[in-house]
This record gives C-alpha cells, structure tokens and sequence, in this order.
C-alpha cells in the first residue's frame, strides 16, 4: 500500500503539474486542520498552496460541493465519493464536463471522530495517521487505534472507494469495493408499524438545531434558493416546530433521493451528531431496487427520478 | 466574599438546596439526547467531569424559540388588546450551575447587546437578571479552547455570582457578587471554609498549558474599512459553506429573526435564532442584498467578533473562547487564525 | 418594564393611493388608546415597525410630522409579503405600529443654516415629515433658506402633491418638482434630480443637505454636492435594510459596527465613509 507520505507528494505533484498545464486555475484539495484530527479544504493556485496538499483519514466533507459554484476551470483531488458527486453534477448540468477535471484518489475510508472521542475520552491534544492506523497523544499519555475499527458508517459499505472509470487521472493503489449496504436495519424497521416508523425518524431529528450545515455540506443541495428560506410563499415556519423541522429533512431527503452517493458530509458537518443518511439510504435502496441505479457512475445516465419520458411504463408518472 | 466546601456526600443536598425548595429552575450540565447540555435537570444527574457543555448556556436565557406574544387574527375587530406578551411573569427564576467561565463572559457581551444604550429586552433581561450564575472553573481545558487568549481565563470570574471548583472529597466555593454571598448563605451541604491559596493553585495549574493573549492591537488601532478591505478574507470565504453552525453554537452570537405563526383563530409572534451566514437574513424586500455572498456574510461574523464587538463593548473581545466553532466548523475555518491574518 | 417589542394598537383612519401605478398606499393610523399616542412622541426622520398580526412587520419611515394630531402617517411601497398584505387592508382595520424607532434628522444641529432637501421617488416620506415640522411657525426661524428638491420618473409618480403644491406658493420655501421625461399636462421642470440640484442648489456655506433616494440618484447627487462645495459632514442620508427588532439587538441592519435601526438611520455622508456598503 501506498504511504501516506507518498500519497501527499504524489498529489502535490499532481495538483502543481496542472496548474502549470493550465489545465485548472485553481485545484482543491485538503491540508491539514489546526486542531488535531481536522482536515481544512484548500483551494491551491500557488504551488506553495499545492505544496499543503494531504490525503486525510479526518476528511469530512465532500470537495464537489464546492465546485457548481465555482466559476472557472477546475481540478478537484477526489475520493470515490466526491468524483461521484462531481459527476452528478456534471450529469445534472450544474459544471460544465470541460472545466473540471479529477484527480482520483483511491480511498480506504474516512474515520469518525466522535467515534474515536467515544473509545478516547481524555482530551487528544495530537494525531497522526497512516493508512491503516490512527496514533493519538495527550498529556502524558499516548494510544494507537486500528482505523477499520473508527470508519465512518458510510464507509464500512463503499461500493466506489476508488474512483475508477471517472477520474482523468488515478493516484495511489486501487482499494477494492466493499460490500454494498444490504439496508438491514432498514428492513427490518419497515416491518414496524407506521406510528413506530415515525417515531423512529422523528426521533432521528430530534436534536436538529436547523442550522442547515446538512443542506449546506450536500454536494446535490445547489438550489440558488433552498425551498425553507423561500418566502412567499413561506413553505415551513422557522421555529422548532417538530414538524416543521421534520418536513425539512424529510423533503430534503426526497430532493436528493437516487441522487445521494453516500458521502456522509451531512452527518460529518452537522454539529448535532445527527444520523441524517437514514433517510437518503432509505430512499436509495427504493431507487437501486426499482432502476437498478447507482449515481454518479457514469457520465450519461440520469438519476431515474430527474428523468422524464412520455412513454414511461410506470404508471405513477401519468 | 465568602468561601465554602460542599463534601462529596453533600453534594445533592446542596444542588436541591440551590432551588430554594422549587422556588428556583435548576439548571446544571447534565445529559440529553447523547449531549452534555445546560438545561433544567434533576440535581441527581449533575455532571462534574466534562470539558464543556456541547452547546453554550445561552439557550437558557435567550431561547432558539421563544414566543414574544399571542395577537387574535380579526384585525376589524377594535380590541384594545390586539397583542397580549407572552413568558414575562410565569416563569420562575434560574440558579445554573456548572457554568464554564468562557460561557459566563459570553452571557455578559450578549447581555450588553439585549441591554443596549437605548433598548431593553425585557424577555431576556427578565431571565438573565433574576438567575443566580455558579461557575465551574476548568482544571482541563481541551484542546480547542483559548480563553486565555482573548482576556479570560479557566478559573474566570466575569458574569458569575459565585465560582465553584471540583476538588479531592467534592466542592470548593468562592462568592464572587453581593447577590451570590446572599444567596449562598446558610444553604445545606455548605461548609464555610478557607479555599483561596488551593483556588490560586490550580488556576495557576490551570492557565499553564493556556495560549497566551492573541495579539489584537492592529485591529484595535486601524479603521474598520481598513480592516474590511484585507485581502484575506477571500482565502477564508472560498473554503465557507455559509452553514451557520458557527454562529449557532457560539455562546455570543444574539441574533434573532421576528416569524409570526397562525390558525384561524389566531396566532403567537416569535423569535428564533437565525444567523449572519443565510443568504435570506440581509435581502430587501427589493431583491437587492447588501450581503450577496458568501465572503460578506463570512465576513461579518469575524468583523462582528473581533472589531465591531470591541468598538461598541469599550475594547471587550465578542469572541470568547470556548472553542466550539473550532470544534464543530466542518472546514476547518478557526477564528484563531482568522484573528491573526486580521491583526496581520 | 417597557416592552419594546409590543405595538401599539391603531386603527387605519384613511388611506389614499399616492401613485399612479398604484405601489404606493400612504395610511393614516390613530390610536386605539389615545394614550398611546403621547408615548409615540417621535421627530422626523424616525420610523416604526408597521404590525400585522399573522404576517409580521415592516420598518417604514414616519411621513407625518409630529406637529400634524391625531393620527401618524405612513406611505408604503408594496413589494413584500407584509406591505402586500397591508394594500389590501381597509381603513377601520386594526393592527400595531411599533416605535418610534432609530434616530431622527439633527434638527437641533441645523438651526441657523439653510437647509436643501433633495427627494427621489417615494424616499420623499421622512423628507415630507421634516419640510411640515420646519415650517410650523416655531420652527420656522430656527432655519435659514429652506429649499426642496423633488423628482419622480412621471407626474404619476410624485407623491404628495397637495402637501408641494401648497408649499409652492409660500415664499419662506423654494419648491422645485422635477419629473424625469417631458409628459402631457405637465408645465413644471423636466429634468433629473442631479441636473436640478446643479441649478438651484445654495452655496454650501452654513448649509446643510439631507438626501433620500433611490441609489442611482444618490451616486449622481453626491458628487453635484460635492463639486458645489458642500462638506460630508454636511450631507445628511438615510439608510434602509433588513430589519426585525428595531432595537440593535437582532442583528442583520448593521453596517459596520452600527446598527442602522438603533445608531441610524440617519448618517452623515463622512460617516458612512467610514463604513462598509453593506446597505
């Protein structure tokens, strides 16, 4: 397996070479956090910039989400994840196919750091990292953790940590795929009764600050306006109204249904800890069980739910 | 000033004693939901060993809900009383403790806000000024934290009636305003006692692993636009998502918006939090936005905190330093090094 | 305690449509408890949260002048939720005004200099409140030359005609109206208001002007004034955001460290020099 330290050169080399190439104005990556165990994205256009490029175990959120916003030609270092979400977006026509390129990067899962705050609760004042490894110290003390025992829950069941097929280049060592998300648990809840279903999603919500951090990580949330800060009309009210807050994550979910390539950079920023993925992964095992379809895959395939055909055999579209 | 001990086995007769026989809301870090909150809880579940509460304690006074007042919807009706308040009488007052002392300076800048040189809030004054404010010094602060740096310090005593530290066998206790000494005296569980050379001692322990003073002189001294036009900002804003968890974890961000709610019958005016990262918070009804992007809003906040706060506070940071937007900031955007790049 | 959040309740005694394309409505309101209005002791310049219970507030500029009884005056342009929902309002309904709010225009500062006052469109309300409060006979001699410089894009468009054309026939007042277009039935200037204020502004020496408007007229004003010699400190604005409290407390209506509620929304043109264009 690629070292870490390999890795970084190699996409700092990478990211330098485009820049010079004119192949992208500005590449964005990662460089490491202030505080331990954070990662900050870095938008490079010096090769002092690129020189701060890292891969990271503490990535949190989705690179792609920057890019419709971004005006001009531009190179992203992607995981399996973000190259998915840029290609949806590209498919959704929200970036033009020409200005951005990817730089693949083949990933073995991301950690969760309230995981590891959970089996290490004294305060961790540094971490380092390998591939394989997180090594955490505080005062006077130090441990080490295996990272497959800290992944992100998104990660344990990543059909795409290499992202083959969609990138214009590759660095590091292919990671093999992992066995897609068999949706279990959520098989199991849709035996319950309906009132037990809405207790168990409300409860999921029920620490939402509304702060939408959510919305705002989600590389498929590019509304210019987002339906809750429409105001007239004003679809929902602005309180903590339970339903209120429900309704916003619920629609939010549908908005993204098919589309969501499990990232995880909603539950990664939100600052309440909040399992927001059960509701897109419902949606998605509905998506992928009907169509048959994974996004973010392919450069011409709909999502199944944007696409629209006079002939279409199912009848609830007429 | 008076100085006291509460032994370990006394400790849950002093926190029920704390509510003056259920005169008083108890408010104490306890858990809810997974998280370490300041909220009203049974003086059984008071936590001692925590770095700080998730959220800051000022919810406690300044709700991300409150109701301002019930209106009846027929406006042909001429009833004097169109709008009748809501929550100023019936609520009873709060003692908190556990207070960290970063939170309890904070309460102080958002106090001279919803008290300002012109205005009241009598919603948030009639909470604020009628609550007894316990502090709990920090032994061992996280590594986030920097209160140190902008004027504070663990064993802080700003805003507090009284300071408490944990200590071998329970609890030491120091008065610190004339209303907390009254408060305090002759309470069960309270030994009077004499705690200043060990309450020396471990603030001293305490501030030793502490940044020192973030330099800010620069930014005291310069104009506001000279501050505004820094190159800077652009570097910060491009990382931004504008997602507002900083401004709704942080124990001095204030600001509201005003939303009525109605049924046929009638309705309640409200305020909730809102934040200076949404697009929606500045936008004339016209469409134009003093605030178009997401540099401006991003911006603001650090101006607000770091130079309008200390122009309208006599030199007072807005920010100070508990660390949680560090903590929580999902790109990594530190105000830190923001201050730095500001003074530098 | 006073509770500053809480409107007072009014009734909407009349209301008139002030412009042809029918955006602008100006309401009368009186007090429901006739007290209320002594508490409601405000100076041109000020204004307060329009109420409406079920659909919130808005922060419009008083019209009226505190000398005019019995009623206050607003003029409100129709362009959100709450000022749509008020033009469908019917006089005898009851609502809340909130305030007064915000500072007025240094009036006490302006005695002894002679005053321009330079309006576009219907930024004219505050500027209509100061012109009635200065030429009450009281006040009147506090100022010197007093003139009014007012244009709209039609003769349709200007409001207040009753309250200029009266004051075109007194003499302690130099009126001059100006529509931007030559228009049928129209036999007064034509003109924008730059042009207008080269022409008839005073020399800047002991005067004063206060200037509302929509921008562009402002970016076109501002340097006339300034060519014509009149300090900063001399040109007196108005400012407009995003407002809820009223109060400097919610947040939003800042530009820079002031709040344009609480600490404006009058500001000289030297102060706003020094703060962000964030309105």
């Amino acid at each position: 397996m690629t070292s870490l330290p390999d890795l970084n050169q190699k996409i700092q080399s990478a990211a330098k070479r485009l820049l010079a190439e004119g192949k992208a104005e500005v590449v964005i990556g990662c460089r490491q956090g202030t505080t331990p165990m954070t990662v900050a994205p870095i938008f490079c256009r010096t090769e002092d910039d690129c020189n701060q490029l890292i891969w990271s175990n503490f990535a949190k959120i989705n690179l792609a989400t920057y890019l419709p916003k971004y005006p001009g030609k531009v190179a992203i270092i992607a995981k399996g994840c973000d190259a998915r979400s840029a290609v949806g977006q590209v498919v959704e026509k929200q970036i033009e196919r020409e200005n951005l390129y990817i730089v693949g990067v083949a990933c073995g899962g991301l950690v969760d750091v309230e995981q590891i705050q959970a089996r290490e609760p004294r305060p961790i004042r540094a971490a380092e990292e390998d591939w394989a490894t997180i090594k955490l110290s505080g005062d006077g003390w130090s441990s080490s953790l295996p990272k497959e025992d800290v992944l992100r829950r998104n990660c344990k069941t990543c059909v795409s940590r290499t992202p083959e097929g969609v990138a214009d280049e590759l660095i590091g060592e292919p990671t093999e795929a992992l066995p897609a998300d068999d949706y279990a648990d959520l098989k199991a809840l849709a035996g319950q009764s309906l009132e037990e279903k809405m207790a168990y999603f409300k409860g999921l919500v029920k620490n939402c600050l509304r702060c939408y951090a959510c919305r705002n990580a989600c590389p498929l949330c590019y509304c210019p306006v987002c339906f809750v800060d429409e105001t007239r009309p004003q679809w929902l009210g602005k309180s903590q109204d339970e339903m209120d807050t429900f309704t916003f994550h619920l629609l939010r979910a549908f908005h993204c249904s098919g589309r969501c390539t499990s990232c995880g950079g909603c539950e990664a920023a939100c600052p309440m800890d909040i399992k927001l993925r059960e509701f897109n992964r419902l949606l998605d095992e509905e998506v992928q069980k009907d169509w048959n379809y994974l996004p973010g895959l392919s450069w011409d395939q709909t999502p199944p739910l944007t696409t629209y055909r006079p002939d279409d055999e199912a009848d609830f579209i007429k | 000033m008076a100085e006291y001990i509460v032994k370990e086995n006394a400790l849950k007769d002093f926190f029920k004693a704390l509510t003056e026989g259920g005169k008083r809301r108890f408010l104490a870090p306890a858990e809810v939901s997974g998280k370490l909150q300041m909220i009203e809880t049974d003086p059984e579940k008071v936590s001692l060993d925590f770095g700080n509460t998730h959220q800051s304690p000022k919810s406690a006074f300044f709700p991300q809900t409150e109701k301002l007042m019930a209106f009846h919807k027929d406006t042909a009706k001429s009833d004097p009383f169109v709008y009748k308040p809501l929550g100023l009488d019936e609520t009873a007052p709060m003692v908190l403790f556990g207070l960290r002392p970063c939170d309890a300076r904070g309460l102080v800048v958002c106090d001279r806000v919803f008290q300002n040189n012109r205005f009241t809030d009598p919603y948030w004054k009639s909470k604020y000024e009628s609550a007894v404010k316990i502090g709990l010094a920090c032994h061992d602060p996280r590594p986030a934290c920097f209160c140190t740096a902008v004027g504070g310090s663990p064993f802080g005593e700003a805003g507090l009636d009284a300071i408490a530290f944990v200590r071998d066998g329970g609890l030491a206790l120091k008065t610190l305003s004339a209303e907390g000494g009254e408060f305090l005296k002759g309470l069960s569980g309270l030994e009077s006692a004499e705690i200043g050379a060990e309450l020396a001692e471990k603030k001293q322990a305490a501030e030793a692993g502490m940044p020192g003073p973030l330099d800010q002189s620069k930014v005291a001294g310069a104009a506001v636009m000279e501050i505004y036009n820094q190159p800077h900002w652009k570097d910060t804003a491009d990382r931004c998502l504008n997602c507002g968890t900083c401004t709704f974890v942080c124990p001095t961000c204030h600001c509201f918006d005003i939303q009525d709610e109605q049924n046929e019958k009638g309705g309640l005016r409200m305020r909730n939090w809102d934040t200076c990262m949404s697009w929606l918070y500045t936008v004339h009804g016209t469409g134009h936005n003093p605030r178009p992007t997401k540099t401006e809003r991003m911006r603001q906040r650090f101006m607000h905190k770091l130079k309008y706060i200390p122009m309208k506070q006599d030199g007072a940071c807005g920010c100070i330093g508990c660390g949680r937007c560090v903590t929580l900031c999902p790109v990594n955007i530190d105000i830190r090094e923001v201050a730095r790049q500001m003074n530098g | 305690m006073h509770n500053p959040y809480l409107p007072y309740p009014v009734r909407i005694s009349s209301l008139r449509i002030e412009t042809e394309d029918k955006n602008l409505r100006t309401f009368k309101f009186e007090f429901l408890n006739p007290a209320d209005e002594d508490k409601f002791a405000y100076l041109p310049g000020q204004f307060a949260e329009l109420s409406i219970p079920g659909q919130g507030e808005i922060p419009i500029g008083i019209a009226s002048s505190p000398t005019e009884k019995g009623f206050v005056m607003f003029t409100v342009n129709r362009v959100g939720q709450v000022s749509s929902y008020l033009h469908n309002m019917k006089v005898g309904d009851v609502m809340g005004i909130r305030g007064p709010l915000g500072h007025p225009y240094p009036l006490d500062k302006l005695e002894g200099k002679n005053i321009v006052i330079i309006a576009g469109g219907f930024a004219v309300t505050t500027l209509r409140s100061t012109i009635v409060w200065m030429i009450q006979p009281e006040n009147r001699p506090k100022y010197g030359k007093i003139t009014f410089i007012y244009g709209a894009r039609t003769p349709g468009l200007l409001c207040f005609k009753d309250d200029w054309s009266e004051w075109q026939k007194r003499a302690d007042i130099d009126v001059h109206v100006t529509i931007d277009r030559e228009a049928p039935g129209w036999d007064g200037l034509v003109g924008f208001v730059p042009t207008v204020t080269k022409n008839v502004c005073p020399p800047p020496e002991n005067t004063a002007a206060i200037i509302c408007g929509p921008p562009v007229m402002i970016k076109f004003t501002q340097p006339v004034l300034e060519e014509a010699g009149y300090s900063h400190d001399d040109i007196i604005m108005s400012l407009e955001n995003r407002m809820k409290c009223g109060l400097g407390i919610c947040g939003r209506c800042n530009v820079g460290p002031e709040y344009v509620c609480k600490d404006g929304p009058v500001f000289t043109l030297s102060q706003l020099n020094q703060l962000p264009r964030e309105y």
